[in-house]
């Protein structure tokens, strides 16, 4: 018989050692994800002491194909998808290019390294707050730059195409550090000796680049992109410290925080509808799931490709 | 020995304050300059008064009132909650609605029943009645009504200009013209938190609709569309208040920043609600402006309405673990001295029947009082399933939002709330 971790104490000791971590991901993580999967299909209202009554597929039905509103959710999706298209794109671009520059023998470039991280470590309110101040229309900073030109701008509060952008920019902004960070340790796990055997082969910088960074690169890039792509579809912080509740903004994470806590305008009363929300964050998970796990296999198979 | 007595006597009197305030009452506000700053000094005088209870008050933005109550409420961790007025309740035409999260709470049996408290005495019986009382039971006390329909104005810069104070939308118009000819922005509004650029036209709503309960009965009904001929009067004027009255980068102003923007002179007028008077006075004392009801017809008859809410009122957490102390707390907030100098501080119309608005605001609109509507907002009730644009929102205009066409937008905001009515009756 195989025991994987021995005889006696070492055999049950490593599971007593899981088991706090295993506790802890079923209470914060699966427990109230299960949790949601059972609410979406009751008109849950979030509130101790209110009835929870079954509805079945209403929840859905009414998210995917009730009235406008079912359209308006859709585009949303589609926005969704949009927004993480150009965040994952740009940002893996910048944090990739800006992860080569800072691995250069340079001065200062602990300083650039940490200049170019600490957005990370600002909440989303501080973030929002940052950005609103930045992008006064009228007398902010960028208003008086663009007014030197004859420009104006009215930034976050302009139409929902341009006001969207605004976010997709700062939030590239908020998270391009962590890329870069990745990207970086990525570069210096790569040896010295393949970018000297690939000069003296005479390889210039674009097939050093193309031919050693990029294939070694392939953990870094692989991690990367999957934490791009599915923290940028569950977006929705700098939304609402953004652009609050908006016609022709909203992407999914934010309408299911509007939509659960009875968020829309503050000027109109609405309703708790956790239910309701709970089938919107259903739908968000398996788009998720879906784009996560295409990825990730499309992924490996490069990586095996590549790395063996 | 003395030493030891020293400190005795001086640990004693440290310990003595937090041993005395052995409760500490959680208070939820939402963000109101004037009235936080009032509620600040009322805590003071209340604890001083009360040396058992401390206050420990929370101050949330408005957009996020709904959702701190519920989760405080959730985690049993308030006690007394700054609640909008009882309103948009589902009447016996509409269907395919949801209850207002006030009736969510009521019925999940999370606030407390005020029926029988002394002080609920003090205020008008028809304000119970219309903002704390369901199923027969009185479940907040209303703190005041406000007007939302009206347009603040900088007298000098009228003067200064040879304006007349417009009474019909064509003078309105004109006057916006002759600012804006002199280089003076027409109006401006808190856009950066969205709803104080719709809600300072719903004047023109008010204008063209006078019997507001009426409108929302014939939108549900069919009787009413928002694409008939008079409500694209009404989108055509909306479009012409948010593209040539709001001034330029008002996207941008925070809603509790423009009643400072309006106060410094920047601009002519500030449509808003009335409790932006004691924010404008707080800004700038010696300001000389005025308070007239957005005139949004052509006949000046039909401008004299004023249409508002009721605002903020005050409910107890079912299972607070100090409803004796929130009792003496809306006791003491209740007594008219304490009232009136609420009144005075926020610029509510009064709802107990002694005080009195007695503030240059009180003065502008005592011509109006008796013309005061409950508007659109407060009895409006959506079926699941409209569309995003399914609202009278001047709002769905350039530059805030994307439409530049009235006849285009009316049809769109039909179609999105036909498309929940279409639900509802299937």
């Amino acid at each position: 018989m195989t025991y994987h971790f021995g005889r006696g104490r070492t055999r049950w000791l490593p599971y007593l050692l899981l088991l706090p971590g295993l506790i802890a991901y079923f209470v914060v993580a699966l427990g109230p994800s299960l949790a949601t999967s059972v609410y979406s299909f009751t008109d849950a209202t979030g509130l101790p002491g209110a009835p929870i009554n079954w509805v079945g597929l209403d929840n859905y039905n009414e998210f995917l194909f009730l009235g406008q509103a079912a359209r308006d959710n859709l585009n949303a999706v589609g926005r969704t998808l949009v927004f993480c298209f150009f965040v994952t794109t740009i940002q893996f671009g910048i944090g990739l290019l800006v992860a080569i520059v800072l691995n250069q023998k340079l001065r200062g470039r602990n300083f650039f390294r940490t200049l170019y991280f600490m957005p990370v470590i600002l909440g989303a309110v501080i973030q929002g707050l940052i950005w609103s101040l930045f992008l006064y229309p009228l007398g902010g900073p960028l208003s008086q730059f663009l007014g030197i030109f004859g420009l104006r701008s009215e930034f976050l509060g302009a139409q929902p195409t341009e006001a969207f952008a605004w976010v997709i920019a700062i939030q590239i902004w908020a998270n391009m550090g962590t890329t870069m960070i990745i990207f970086l340790a990525g570069l210096q796990t790569i040896s010295e000796d393949y970018y000297e055997a690939a000069r003296i082969d005479g390889a210039n910088h674009w097939q050093v680049f193309a031919n050693v960074t990029w294939p070694l690169l392939t953990p870094s890039v692989n991690t990367n992109l999957l934490l791009n792509v599915i923290g940028s579809l569950q977006a929705w912080q700098l939304f609402l410290v953004l652009l609050g509740y908006r016609n022709g903004t909203q992407v999914l994470g934010y309408l299911i925080y509007a939509t659960g806590f009875g968020q829309t305008s503050g000027s109109m009363v609405t309703s708790f509808r956790q239910g309701y929300a709970a089938a919107a964050s259903i739908v968000m998970f398996v788009l998720v799931l879906v784009i996560g796990l295409s990825l990730q296999y499309i992924l490996r198979r490069r990586e095996a490709r590549l790395m063996g | 020995m003395l030493s030891v007595t020293a400190v005795a006597l001086l640990g004693m009197t440290l310990i003595q304050p937090l041993a005395a305030q052995s409760t500490t009452l959680r208070v939820l506000v939402h963000q109101n300059p004037p009235m936080v700053e009032f509620m600040e000094a009322f805590n003071e005088q209340f604890q001083a008064n009360n040396p058992d209870i401390a206050i420990d008050m929370s101050v949330v933005n408005a957009n996020d009132l709904s959702t701190v109550t519920q989760t405080r409420l959730s985690a049993n961790d308030i006690d007394v909650i700054d609640m909008f007025g009882f309103s948009n309740a589902a009447q016996p035409y509409m269907a395919n609605v949801d209850p207002p999260n006030w009736q969510q709470l009521a019925d999940a049996g999370l606030l407390m029943d005020l029926t029988d408290q002394p002080f609920v005495a003090n205020y008008d019986e028809a304000t119970i009645a219309d903002a704390g009382t369901y199923n027969g039971r009185v479940y907040s006390i209303n703190l005041g009504r406000v007007s939302y329909s009206g347009i603040f104005y900088n007298m000098d810069l009228f003067t200064e200009n040879n304006v007349t104070v417009p009474t019909t939308w064509d003078e309105l118009v004109v006057a916006c013209e002759t600012f804006t000819a002199a280089g003076i922005p027409c109006m401006t509004a808190g856009g950066r938190d969205g709803w104080p650029i719709f809600v300072g036209a719903y004047g023109l709503i008010g204008a063209l609709y006078p019997d507001q309960a009426a409108l929302v009965e014939g939108l549900w009904t069919g009787t009413t569309t928002w694409n008939d001929e008079q409500a694209l009067e009404m989108w055509s004027k909306m479009q012409v208040y948010t593209r040539d009255m709001i001034e330029s980068g008002a996207s941008g102003i925070a809603g509790d920043a423009a009643p400072g923007r309006f106060a410094s002179g920047a601009v002519a007028m500030f449509p808003g609600g009335t409790w932006y008077a004691p924010a404008i006075e707080s800004a700038e004392p010696e300001f000389e402006w005025g308070y007239i009801p957005f005139p949004g017809s052509d006949n000046a008859e039909d401008n004299q309405y004023l249409f508002g809410k009721y605002d903020q009122g005050w409910a107890v957490a079912a299972n607070t673990p100090n409803a004796e102390a929130s009792m003496a707390y809306l006791a003491a907030f209740s007594e008219p001295e304490n009232y009136q100098a609420f009144v005075n501080a926020v610029g509510f119309i009064p709802t107990q029947p002694t005080a009195q608005l007695d503030t240059r605001l009180g003065e502008q609109v005592a011509p109006y009082l008796a013309n005061f509507r409950v508007g659109f907002e407060q009895y409006w009730v959506a079926p699941r399933g409209v569309g995003q644009y399914a609202n009278p929102w001047a709002s769905y205009f350039q530059p805030f939002g994307t439409f530049d066409d009235p006849q285009t937008l009316a049809d769109t905001v039909q179609a999105d709330l036909q498309s929940g009515l279409d639900a509802a009756s299937n």
